[in-house]
């Protein structure tokens, strides 16, 4: 029996309340990123202010020490991390999901090679590895995506090819291919749609992880270049006037918290749904 | 088989550092402009002309101008006597540099993972005991908001609240433990505070959810049908079973924080391991970024080795897939 979405949404905040919530947090955060342009009242960049005001009524947050309004930049920085966080997850999880799928389905020298590489890749304290990287690139906000991309690849890489692993001795495999089905229809067409939850969960529980490596990487200065409005670069010029303008730190340490917050309340709710064992019915 | 999986994990471990320390080196190579050249244009004011000779005279002297391919087995061959070439921001031997600062980060590092386990277990346990309880739910939003707040943030509003409410400030100078022991804990209880409630968070889901599962076993209903008090059957039967993932979990975690350290370190002003990475790398030292990089990885999969005995030792089911 099919129910009206409006009302399987409504069941479904009531089952998950803490989801509902980072639901709600997810949405303003995205609509905050998409209508930067018309929420901020300055541009992230316009440097054209006094420095150091604490927050009145023209300043909300107050500004930083470039004379910068930090309301404006703590929107656009909602844009920048959103943008950061979301493509290099998706880049990421999805080539290293293909990776683990293909290989895994593959197995023999191929699988066995490939988990070397992914081994190689973890060898590294994930941080230690965006750091490198980052040294390696030179600091855009392309190259921190990238940085990151290259991070998540070998976790969706290993998840995706135990998942397949099994998924490919199932019987239903068998049967795809004793009818004659050929290997890349069955990797598109059998294997793929079964991995779709996994990969769902990977994306959203990862987004948050990426946020915060991208703020990391700002902070220690190694992210996107000093004049974006990166919440990580914020945190570092707010650090050192830590006594005279608390603002600095505060107003994008909380933006992301909240942020973080919202992400992974959201990416619990999801992980709780998709696992058949947690599952309660959706009807 | 336990036995045949213990051999498979030791015998990775070497290719595994190898190739590690291949992907550095080569990383470390990308880098647009030598450390000849960066090291010329930094001090000189000479013509271009003097400066060309100088750094066709560093790259011979560095070896910079032989295949990268003899370079590195050439480092290869030093790193196994311990050599690491030359600091070129601190003009003094890498390995005297990892020798006096990579303790320091250790011991950060197991100060954060006590203090995490003393608190996170108990809260997790008590979350588990009580569950679905207003305290379970405190909690859950307390855990699941340390792990929202990034160690840049509480970091930096400790070191605020430490500055504003007690006028305390970083030291200058680092007291070793042996030195004097209250001095050095002095120094480095509040970053390990920071971090410490940033990992506790995991750690006291994963005791809340491993105890709900074992709580639901069989040999827990005996233990209560034999009568057995609430509390005996929570600290002798349940606890000991679902601290194991707990335990590893900790372990493998170890590791990554050697991450999460430079942050901490940069913040809080301790001279260990990541802050000469972070200042390494913005000061374009290399000889000493991919030292310390290879050492991290070193820890980093000696740990997880340790890590992945030690479960398999503890728990006989495991086998590698």
């Amino acid at each position: 029996m099919r129910r009206p979405p409006l009302r399987t949404l409504g069941r479904l905040a009531g089952r998950q309340p803490l989801g509902a919530a980072g639901a709600g947090i997810v949405v303003v955060l995205v609509l905050t990123a998409v209508f930067a342009p018309e929420l901020a009242p300055h541009g992230a960049k316009d440097a054209a202010f006094s420095p150091y005001l604490p927050p009145s009524a023209a300043f909300p947050l107050g500004t930083d020490h470039l004379g910068r309004d930090m309301l404006s930049r703590v929107i656009w920085g909602a844009r920048l991390s959103l943008w950061v966080g979301l493509v290099s997850v998706l880049v990421g999880v999805t080539l290293g999901g293909l990776w683990g799928v293909v290989t895994a389905y593959v197995g023999g020298v191929a699988d066995s090679a490939s988990q070397r590489v992914v081994d190689t890749l973890m060898a590294l304290p994930p941080i230690i590895l965006a750091l490198s990287l980052m040294a390696a690139l030179g600091q855009s906000v392309n190259n921190v995506i990238i940085a990151l991309a290259v991070l998540l690849t070998p976790t969706a890489a290993r998840t995706l090819r135990s998942l397949v692993l099994s998924i490919r001795e199932s019987p239903y495999i068998e049967a795809a291919r004793a009818v004659g089905c050929p290997h890349w229809r069955v990797i598109a067409l059998h294997v793929l749609p079964n991995t779709l939850a996994t990969y769902i969960v990977l994306v959203t529980v990862n987004i948050s992880y990426a946020i915060v490596v991208e703020a990391s990487l700002s902070f220690l200065g190694l992210g996107a270049p000093p004049d974006e409005p990166s919440w990580g670069a914020m945190l570092t010029a707010g650090t050192q006037a830590l006594e005279s303008a608390p603002w600095m730190f505060l107003f994008p340490g909380l933006a992301i918290s909240v942020t973080v917050f919202g992400l992974n309340l959201l990416g619990d709710a999801i992980r709780d749904l998709t696992d058949p064992r947690l599952r309660g019915g959706l009807g | 088989m336990t036995g045949r999986y213990v051999a498979r994990r030791l015998l990775l471990f070497a290719p595994t550092l190898l190739s590690a320390s291949i992907l550095i080196f080569v990383l470390l190579r990308l880098v647009p402009g030598d450390i000849a050249e960066i090291l010329v244009y930094q001090t000189g004011s000479e013509s271009s002309a003097v400066q060309e000779k100088q750094i066709r005279q560093l790259r011979a002297e560095l070896g910079l101008d032989r295949p990268v391919v003899v370079q590195y087995v050439a480092w290869l061959g030093a790193a196994f006597r311990a050599d690491f070439g030359q600091s070129y921001s601190q003009k003094r031997p890498v390995i005297e540099i990892l020798k006096e600062r990579v303790p320091r980060s250790l011991e950060l590092a197991l100060l954060t993972i006590l203090i995490a386990m003393l608190w996170a277990v108990p809260l997790g346990v008590v979350s588990a005991v009580r569950q679905n309880t207003w305290i379970d739910y405190v909690v859950r939003v307390l855990s699941i908001s340390g792990l929202s707040l990034p160690i840049f943030f509480t970091g930096v509003l400790i070191l605020y609240l430490l500055v504003r409410l007690f006028g305390w400030l970083p030291p200058l100078e680092f007291v070793s433990f042996t030195v004097s022991p209250w001095e050095n804990l002095k120094q480095l209880i509040w970053p390990a505070l920071a971090q410490a409630y940033y990992i506790s968070a995991p750690i006291t889901r994963l005791t809340r959810s491993q105890l709900l599962e074992v709580i639901r076993q069989d040999y827990v209903r005996t233990a209560r049908a034999k009568g057995l008090g609430e509390r005996a059957i929570v600290y002798r039967h349940a606890l000991s079973n679902s601290l194991l993932p707990v335990v590893t979990f900790v372990g493998w975690w170890g590791g990554r924080l050697l991450g999460g350290i430079v942050i901490v370190e940069i913040i809080f002003s301790v001279p260990g391991m990541g802050s000469a990475l972070a200042s390494a790398v913005s000061q374009r030292d290399y000889p000493a970024v991919q030292a310390m990089v290879f050492v991290m990885a070193l820890v980093f999969l000696t740990l997880n080795l340790l890590v992945d005995l030690l479960y398999a030792w503890l728990d006989p089911r495991i086998k590698y897939a």
